[in-house]
């Protein structure tokens, strides 16, 4: 069963993270990097990115002759995919035991930052829908 | 340059989906399917996933002994993800240009949804952003 691990912030929260200490980001890369390493080892690892910073971020619509409109202004609320993970498990339980490894990770002052990590399963393919 | 189209809707936005006809949705997924094909020929095409109900989604973060704790209880006007391409191609223009035709893809009676599409680029690709080390950061293969 594949699932997507999503880590969101606000764009405050990216303005936060440019903050940290040279120091705390790199104990937060270094546990990045061994958790993807970690989840390919044990071969549950499909892919991981890591998106850009919400001030590049557009929202397009289509216009009526089809020509893109786009659109840079998202309320305060909005919150931005940060980056996410798709691992491949045997349970939801599992899922949410890796989810909650990468909401550990260490934060300011090496802290476990506690992220809310949203999970949801993804689809095989069209047919899941029922389509 | 990698760019990433993300296609988001709250609950309530999910729910009206399932009052699409048959032929509304198929005609839905001709076009995007359509475009993907297209894609693909042009060597654009990185990856595209679609992701279950929202129903399902749980949130996640690791108690004091690393336990998960899951809650699914989100607001009302919570976006949540439905679905992503990933494209790679020349220019951010050629991005949104892709995204103005997914928004364009038609709904109820073959009327363009004009669906919103968030356009972001990777952190890979961002030579601008604030730290190299948080750029490097979510990068999956070093």
């Amino acid at each position: 069963m594949k699932y997507i691990l999503m880590m969101t912030g606000k764009k405050s929260d990216f303005e936060g993270y440019a903050k940290w200490s040279k120091q705390d980001l790199q104990a937060n890369v270094a546990f990045m990097r061994a958790f993807s390493k970690e989840l390919k080892d044990s071969g549950a690892f499909v892919s991981t990115e890591g998106l850009g910073w919400p001030s590049e971020a557009k929202l397009v619509r289509a216009g009526k002759n089809g020509e893109p409109v786009t659109d840079g202004v998202f309320p305060e609320s909005k919150e931005f995919l940060a980056g996410y993970w798709i691992i491949d498990v045997d349970s939801p339980e599992q899922a949410y035991k890796i989810a909650a490894r990468a909401s550990q990770a260490p934060g300011l002052g090496g802290k476990p930052a506690n992220m809310p990590i949203e999970v949801r399963p993804v689809l095989g393919s069209h047919a899941d829908l029922g389509l | 340059m990698k760019y990433i189209l993300l296609m988001s809707g709250t609950r309530a936005g999910v729910d009206t989906y399932h009052a699409w006809s048959a032929e509304d949705i198929e005609a839905h997924m001709a076009v995007l399917q359509g475009i993907q094909k297209e894609l693909t020929k042009t060597g654009e095409f990185v990856a595209t996933q679609g992701l279950a109900e929202p129903a399902e989604a749980k949130v996640v973060r690791g108690e004091k002994n690393g336990l998960p704790v899951t809650d699914g209880i989100f607001p009302e006007s919570k976006e949540f993800l439905l679905g992503y391409w990933i494209v790679d191609v020349a220019t951010p223009e050629r991005a949104y240009a892709l995204a103005g035709r997914i928004s364009a893809a038609p709904g109820p009676a073959g009327a363009p949804t004009n669906m919103p599409i968030e356009v972001r680029q990777f952190a890979t690709y961002q030579p601008t952003s604030p730290s190299t080390d948080v750029e490097k950061c979510n990068v999956g293969s070093d």
